[in-house]
């Protein structure tokens, strides 16, 4: 296991050094103060924390929709911070697959569609593309609801589209917002199961979350508290 | 991202607000469709006023007379004034591509008389050559003697019982003489030209016209202030009418008796018809700008409505910006939509504005006319408006922070 970690740790799809994120609302707020953390290729992280532990700030960093104030965030080999918006967006549709507690879906796309959209920004071959949806809705068990819109789909399918949707672009990494926050304890299992799927396959997964045993799904827990990285668990296994 | 991509995605943001998407191109709809209205009942009117000029002028020839040089708004103004002499018609007759000159000369007439029958004033009898009238006889001849008439067929019924062929009216001309005319013949309508204000009622010989001028030589000779230049066919109705203005403006003596600032002019009917449509076209242009305006207002209505569209839709601009939509593919979004919903507006108010211009145009009588040159600047139009209300939406929704429009509910 050390080595398997050690040759991991090689090739990693994201790392943070020394990142601070202020925000100044009235006193200045420390959202991220100081975070060193690498996630190797094919690893699974989770990331634990109390509300404004700064869960979402790191979230945002490692999703390239937010930069640091001070340290480096390294995604895909690139550094964020020297990016400019339009080559940060092009490296969320292009290295980077996001899923949201609330799904985010377009509701007005059908379930084929929302799974092929990010190729629709940063791809310009628009052939084969139904083939694709239909392949990873078929991975994720909606082979049959390709034309579906989202109103017309319970939570769980919802987000088993969106997990479709962050496949589509083979990303570098992704990226779980509280995946199964809106989900009843069943369908949340299901859909924790998609997640075990994809990091058998080699898949490099972030989740946050702020459920122990949602959490325990991943090789290691990152706890967050006052921006700083209090601990890093690896459940089921010596630390 | 493709635009093809845009169009897709965008007419779906169109088609899932039906109601306000109907009613948001509604303003471009009136917009465009009034200013079709107002175009087609112009060419309309403009049709129908050219082809009444040129029924009963079907023969090649040109009307000569004197017009005041600056002719504003309104056109020109014709003068009587007579300065086309004798020496002048014979002049003209001697034109090789010119059939027949006729003079015009209004006779001040103050009453017709017949039987017991008096008509006064309403129109007016005119001095002029046989030939003028020859081609438009319906009933009887032309005039061969100084004291026969030819009648216009709308004054048959200026009294009572009608007139016709043969009978006898006394005219009181307005020096105070009173002369008997024998109805010789028969016109449809009036043969074109003339300068009077009021209907000719018939036509008689020129030997009933005394208005004479002293000539540059010295001569006193009748002379005309309008007449009628036949060509002899139409092929060379343009070179007689060069010829008639190329010796009236030099060696004729009416180049001489002009008063400056007047100027002789040769129109042929095809002028007469572009210059009635000159002044139409002036009114329709203002009318037409009017009905602009409410493109404007439609247009005001667009931006409105992607504003509100940008505002509602943040959470989905923000989810595209999540998965990797540039600032430039959510403007290319909403500038298509709007695209889209000022061409599609455009196009209705075409179809609306033919449709209603047509029942118009045919309701009042006028011949229907299609004024292609504005459908296309209507649809331009259209375009324009909605790419124009559509960027500042565009450039707002760009704007839109990912982070706070995820959070947005």
């Amino acid at each position: 296991m050390a080595v398997a970690r050690t040759s991991a740790e090689s090739t990693n799809a994201v790392s943070l050094q020394e990142v601070r994120r202020t925000y100044h609302l009235g006193k200045p707020v420390h959202a991220l103060d100081g975070v060193s953390i690498s996630l190797p290729a094919g690893s699974f992280t989770a990331v634990m924390g109390p509300s404004g532990s700064g869960k979402s700030t790191l979230m945002n960093m490692v999703g390239c929709l937010d930069t640091p104030d001070e340290g480096s965030v390294t995604v895909a080999g690139q550094d964020v911070g020297a990016l400019s918006g339009n080559e940060r967006a092009k490296l969320r549709g292009t290295e980077l697959g996001f899923i949201f507690q609330q799904f985010n879906l377009m509701p007005r796309l059908t379930a084929a569609e929302n799974v092929t959209m990010p190729l629709v920004f940063h791809n310009d071959v628009d052939t084969g593309r139904r083939e694709r949806a239909e392949e990873l809705l078929d991975q994720v068990g909606l082979g049959d609801r390709l034309d579906h819109t989202p109103p017309e789909l319970s939570g769980g399918q919802r987000q088993r589209v969106a997990i479709a949707r962050a496949l589509v672009n083979e990303p570098s990494l992704i990226l779980a917002d509280e995946p199964t926050g809106n989900l009843d304890t069943d369908t949340g299992a299901e859909i924790m199961e998609l997640f075990e799927q994809l990091h058998e396959t080699g898949r490099t997964i972030m989740m946050v979350t702020h459920e122990r045993h949602i959490a325990e799904h991943a090789d290691r827990i990152v706890h967050l508290v006052d921006g700083q990285i209090e601990e890093i668990e690896q459940p089921g296994g010596e630390p | 991202m493709k635009i093809t991509e845009s169009f897709r995605i965008s007419w779906r943001a169109i088609t899932g607000h039906k109601l306000r998407s109907s009613l948001t191109t509604l303003g471009i709809i009136i917009g465009v469709g009034a200013v079709i209205v107002f175009m087609v009942l112009g060419g309309a009117f403009e049709a129908n006023i050219a082809q009444d000029i040129r029924e009963g002028n079907d023969e090649p020839g040109m009307w000569v007379n004197t017009q005041q040089e600056a002719g504003g708004f309104g056109g020109a103004q014709i003068l009587d004034n007579p300065i086309y002499t004798e020496s002048d018609v014979e002049a003209l007759e001697s034109i090789d591509s010119v059939d027949f000159v006729a003079p015009e000369a209004n006779l001040p007439v103050a009453q017709l008389e017949h039987g017991d029958q008096r008509q006064t004033g309403g129109f007016g009898i005119e001095a002029t050559a046989p030939d003028r009238v020859e081609s438009d006889i319906v009933a009887g001849e032309p005039f061969a003697a100084a004291d026969e008439l030819v009648l216009s067929e709308d004054a048959t019924d200026l009294v009572d019982g009608g007139l016709g062929v043969g009978d006898e009216v006394q005219l009181n001309l307005e020096g105070g003489t009173t002369e008997t005319f024998t109805i010789v013949g028969i016109v449809e309508e009036s043969p074109g030209g003339g300068n009077s204000r009021v209907p000719t009622a018939g036509y008689v010989s020129l030997d009933n016209y005394g208005t004479t001028v002293e000539t540059p030589d010295g001569d006193r000779e009748r002379a005309y202030s309008s007449m009628i230049v036949a060509a002899e066919s139409a092929e060379v109705l343009d070179q007689a009418q060069e010829a008639t203005v190329d010796y009236l403006r030099t060696e004729s003596d009416a180049a001489q008796l002009k008063e400056d600032g007047q100027v002789i002019k040769a129109q042929t009917v095809d002028d007469a018809v572009d210059q009635v449509g000159d002044i139409i076209d002036q009114f329709t242009f203002l009318i037409g700008g009017i009905a602009a305006i409410s493109l404007v207002v439609g247009s005001i209505g667009i931006a409105n409505i992607m504003i509100v569209s940008v505002t509602e839709r943040t959470r989905e601009i923000g989810i595209m910006k999540a998965i990797g939509a540039r600032k430039r593919d959510i403007i290319q979004l909403f500038i298509i939509e709007a695209l889209i919903l000022g061409v599609i507006g455009a196009m209705i108010g075409v179809v609306a504005g033919l449709g209603i211009g047509y029942l118009g145009a045919t309701g009042i009588g006028w011949p229907m006319v299609y004024p292609t040159d504005w459908i296309a600047i209507a649809v331009v139009i259209g375009m324009g408006v909605g790419v124009l209300s559509g960027l500042y939406p565009a450039w707002r929704g760009a704007r839109v922070d990912p982070i706070e429009a995820l959070r947005h509910e």
